[in-house]
């Protein structure tokens, strides 16, 4: 029993780690080389890894999406320890919209024109090509899923360090979360469930007494039958 | 229209945990006016007295600014949610 428990806390973990892994925000450093729309016809399972259309356009199956093609540095731990080597990566660029994930992005337009103006720059030119994309998502080839780029702004170089601040204070904040809702529950508990638990109790105690005060009239009464000691 | 479904979903959940907070709020006050009582009178004082006290204290604590604040639960939301669009979209 100690061990399901344990397995099924260990896969609730995983889970919602994966979840926010897809839907945080992180931020990688890119040297776009294009940016190009593309037609996209769906499958049924990876339609889920898709927003939906343009707020303000219909909604139809298939459609027109915005790619961004980059060769970017490859990281370790999540990104948090950057490595030399560098690998190709390919970002959607679509609008988030109004619900889900909720990053309220409506200018998918305008980061392809960011993108396309940033692949133009040139390696060796002031400044380089470097840039930062901030995305969500996962890139997954075989069922031709991409992440969602967010923002790109362009930076000096290949050796930036970025703060990831959103996470920080979303990390703060889902801590404040569980340890204000598990005092909701606390105060909850003690001052309306356990009186009625303990009420129920103490009617079940009586209602014990009284059987147990009964049975001993009823055995009173049959030792009134039975043979006296005789001496 | 998502931003109507947002506006819509948004308001359930919000009044919900709005209501919590404020329900966890009064909870946590009345045990702490009731645990005041308990130290001031260690015999249990007068009848009723208790049960006035909490009754004033609580009247105190309505007409005072932390219930009205719980309403952040509201504005703190949709501030962020705006500060979000103008980031997200602005260039």
């Amino acid at each position: 029993m100690q061990r399901f428990k344990t397995i099924v806390r260990v896969l609730v973990l995983l889970l919602a780690g994966s979840f926010l892994h897809y839907v945080l925000p992180q931020h990688d450093i890119v040297q776009i080389s294009q940016a190009e729309p593309r037609r996209t016809d769906f499958g049924s399972f990876n339609r889920w890894f898709y927003a939906q259309a343009d707020s303000g356009s219909v909604e139809m199956e298939n459609r027109d999406i915005f790619y961004i093609f980059t060769e970017k540095k490859e990281t370790f731990l999540l990104g948090f320890m950057p490595r030399d080597s560098m690998e190709v990566m390919v970002y959607r660029n679509e609008d988030t919209g109004w619900i889900w994930p909720p990053y309220f992005k409506f200018d998918s337009s305008n980061l392809h024109g960011q993108a396309t103006t940033q692949a133009r720059k040139d390696a060796n030119s002031d400044g380089g090509n470097w840039a930062v994309i901030t995305h969500y998502g996962w890139r997954i080839p075989f069922l031709s899923i991409f992440p969602n780029a967010v923002s790109i702004s362009s930076v000096e170089g290949p050796n930036v360090r970025i703060t990831p601040w959103f996470n920080i204070f979303f990390f703060v904040f889902l801590m404040v979360a569980i340890v204000f809702i598990r005092a909701m529950w606390r105060q909850f508990r003690e001052r309306s469930v356990d009186p009625l638990l303990d009420a129920a109790g103490e009617q079940y105690d009586e209602v014990q007494a009284g059987v147990a005060e009964r049975k001993g009239r009823l055995s009173r009464w049959l030792d009134t039958w039975r043979a006296k000691d005789k001496r | 229209m998502g931003f109507i479904k947002l506006v819509v979903f948004g308001f359930i959940g919000l009044t919900v945990i709005y209501f919590s907070v404020s329900l966890y709020s009064r909870s946590v006050r009345k045990e702490r006016l009731e645990d005041t009582f308990d130290e001031e009178h260690p015999d249990g004082g007068a009848p009723g007295a208790r049960d006035a006290f909490v009754a004033e204290g609580m009247q105190a604590y309505n007409n005072s600014i932390r219930p009205k604040l719980i309403g952040l639960v509201y504005v703190v939301p949709t501030v962020v949610i705006a500060a979000i669009v103008y980031t997200i979209n602005a260039n």
